[in-house]
């Protein structure tokens, strides 16, 4: 039996997004998708600027996500982990970052980029935003499955204290590449 | 009622040697393994590293291996430690165990000495933090589930407390859990542009201290439901007997003042033993030597012992900070201060600092009974974890 | 262009203020903490970083920087007497 219950999901690619199943923004302006989805949620959160694009993708689609559940938002708690899932890690900060040190003569490694070349700093993004003190991971599959992700969501829920968690698939290669399936789950009481 | 999650076998390599005996009779007699770099091909020489002493070649030859396939030092490190493991649990023979190893670096030097040119064909997949596991699992045969755990330094520890819980949802008999982490460039250059390392042994705790410096290594516990490990008859080295795992949720490197994440995280571990605070014998800190570390850990301390607090120490100071693998190395050195009755003690402390706590000093390595030990990993990204290893009785 | 504007010019890129102009910035506002930009220590990083790259001046201890970095206008007296280039 499931001890647990979907409450809201949302995909996040760069042609679209889709929150509940429905298609609530497609891609076509001149800025941004990314961009132009963060303007469009009204928010006044510039740390959002300085994100890597898995962040800022695993960011945005949380905010969209949570924006459904409709209940107070920034209270304190631990009760909701967060556990994300992807392949490929923080590559595309990694490469940034690389990029930084690769030449001798103009060899200036960039803090701000070397602190998202962790793919857990995404899941601390969400938690410093949502005030969750709970537990946060990310998992690194081999590919995508479903059969490991339901896995470590049972696994999750055995932790005292857990009753909620905001989840999902997050990979971001480039501006251009990224692909967030994020769900909020409850466990039944 | 949840079964008992006991350890089997421990393997360890780290700056102070390879073996869990090398490891004890450094503790005991307070050899740091921090010294120069000798292998990691940096311009950075003016920061002290606790490298393991054995070079590519050495470790290949230790291993047997003789293919020409381009292991990581990740994956090598992890190899030997996981060796010792296997072998003291009696289960190189087995195939069905599940392998779950913390890794961040991964194959980063491998990729380092190609870039910028792109990976030869054939490598590029043999080089990320997962094929890191797989290759070690792959090396013994042994494993037919394998996962990893990216968390930043709390990796090691995030993989043990994944393993216990596939052990009490009944998903899993026997879990070797750990993590594995070789230095890099880029991690090296990483730290250096947050200005976090000292350019002298680093001092944990002390009113001097000026960051860390940067280790390697790896270490593998086997964790077994207590059933299965009677019925084997398997010696019983301890018991993980709780876990916490929390998220400070303040900033991406910084911990918060008051160390939230890291009050959480040991509150639910003591939680999750069942245990009194007032029964924790020693806390291995996880003490990195950077200001806001120590004195923020030091405050969550307080916070969850108050005026009771128990020995702390941190072992960085002989290791350097291991990052993805600290958290299994220090697990493992807790185990060996349980089973060999001392406290893991910092003979160069030298200067109090009133916003840390007094980690164990002296001249001299302190006995003592031990029972419940407590060890501390934190990562940034606020990702912040704390398990409880006791004696089993 | 003077320094200071040549300052926060630089600063919106290598702090990705996105969504400011040089004329949002006061020269005497604090950089760090609630009121003003509100920049963190990995911000001190980046214009510890800025000032190596564009002016030649080496700082090693960041705890140095809360005075350099109090202003807009701090760090421009603070270039203009020790630049290198």
């Amino acid at each position: 039996m499931m001890r647990y219950h979907v409450l809201h999901t949302v995909k996040l690619c760069p042609s679209f997004l889709e929150v509940d199943g429905r298609r609530v923004a497609e891609a076509g302006g001149e800025t941004s998708f990314l961009t132009d989805l963060y303007r469009r949620l009204g928010l006044d959160y510039p740390k959002f600027f300085k994100m890597d694009i898995l962040s800022k993708v695993g960011f945005l689609a949380s905010e969209f996500l949570l924006e459904q559940e409709g209940s107070e938002r920034f209270v304190p708690r631990d009760d909701r982990a967060v556990l994300l899932y992807n392949r490929y890690s923080s590559m595309h900060a990694d490469q940034v970052f690389q990029e930084t040190i690769a030449h001798p003569e103009d060899f200036f490694p960039k803090p701000s980029v070397f602190v998202y070349t962790l793919p857990n700093i995404v899941t601390g993004e969400i938690a410093i935003r949502n005030k969750y003190h709970g537990e946060s991971n990310f998992i690194l599959l081999p590919e995508y499955s479903e059969q490991a992700i339901n896995q470590a969501i049972e696994c999750a829920f055995l932790a005292l204290g857990t009753t909620s968690l905001l989840t999902g698939w997050l990979e971001a290669l480039s501006e251009n590449d990224y692909n967030a399936s994020l769900s909020l789950l409850n466990t039944n009481q | 009622m949840r079964p008992r999650v006991v350890i089997t076998g421990m393997g360890v390599v780290s700056a102070l040697g390879v073996g869990q005996a090398a490891q004890v009779k450094s503790l005991m007699q307070g050899a740091s393994g921090i010294g120069e770099v000798r292998y990691l091909p940096t311009q950075h020489r003016e920061f002290p590293v606790g490298e393991v002493s054995l070079s590519h070649d050495e470790m290949l030859e230790m291993l047997q291996i003789h293919d020409d396939q381009r292991y990581s030092r990740t994956s090598l490190l992890g190899m030997i430690a996981l060796r010792e493991a296997l072998a003291q649990a009696r289960l190189l023979d087995r195939e069905d165990l599940a392998f779950i190893s913390g890794t961040t670096v991964g194959g980063m030097d491998v990729t380092e000495q190609h870039f910028p040119e792109p990976l030869p064909s054939g490598m590029r997949d043999v080089h990320d933090c997962g094929a890191n596991t797989n290759g070690i699992a792959d090396y013994f045969g042994c494993f037919d589930y394998t996962s990893t755990v990216s968390t930043a330094c709390s990796s090691a520890m995030n993989a043990l407390i994944t393993a216990k819980w596939l052990i009490e949802s009944g998903e899993r008999d026997i879990v070797v859990a750990g993590g594995s982490e070789a230095l890099s460039l880029f991690h090296l250059n990483g730290f250096k542009s947050l200005m976090i390392l000292d350019q002298e042994r680093c001092r944990p705790f002390d009113k001097m201290r000026a960051g860390l410096n940067l280790g390697e290594g790896a270490a593998y516990l086997v964790l077994e439901r207590e059933e299965t490990a009677l019925a084997r008859q398997a010696d019983i080295l301890g018991v993980l007997s709780g876990v916490g795992n929390a998220c400070d949720a303040y900033h991406q490197t910084a911990s918060s003042e008051n160390g939230e994440g890291g009050y959480r995280a040991m509150m639910k571990a003591l939680e999750d033993a069942g245990i009194d605070r007032s029964r924790i014998d020693y806390v291995n800190a996880h003490g990195t030597a950077t200001p806001n570390n120590d004195m923020t850990e030091s405050a969550a301390l307080r916070r969850v012992f108050g005026e009771k607090l128990p020995s702390v120490s941190s072992t960085k100071s002989y290791t350097g900070h291991t990052t993805s693998a600290s958290g299994s190395i220090e697990a493992v050195f807790c185990l060996l201060a349980l089973q060999n009755g001392f406290l893991p003690f910092q003979w160069e402390f030298q200067n109090p600092d009133a916003s840390c706590i007094i980690p164990v000093s002296g001249f001299q390595c302190p006995r003592a009974e031990l029972h419940h030990v407590m060890c501390n990993s934190f990562g940034f990204g606020g990702n912040d974890s704390s398990i409880i290893l006791s004696r089993y009785e | 262009m003077e320094l200071t504007e040549e300052l926060k010019t630089k600063m919106i890129e290598v702090l990705n203020l996105e969504e400011m102009t040089p004329a949002d910035i006061d020269d005497n506002a604090p950089l760090f903490g609630d009121e003003g930009l509100g920049l963190d220590s990995i911000d001190v990083l980046e214009l510890i970083v800025l000032l190596e790259r564009n002016y030649g001046i080496k700082i090693t201890d960041p705890k140095a920087g809360k005075e350099i970095f109090a202003s807009v206008r701090t760090m421009a007296d603070y270039v203009a007497a020790n630049r290198t280039k």
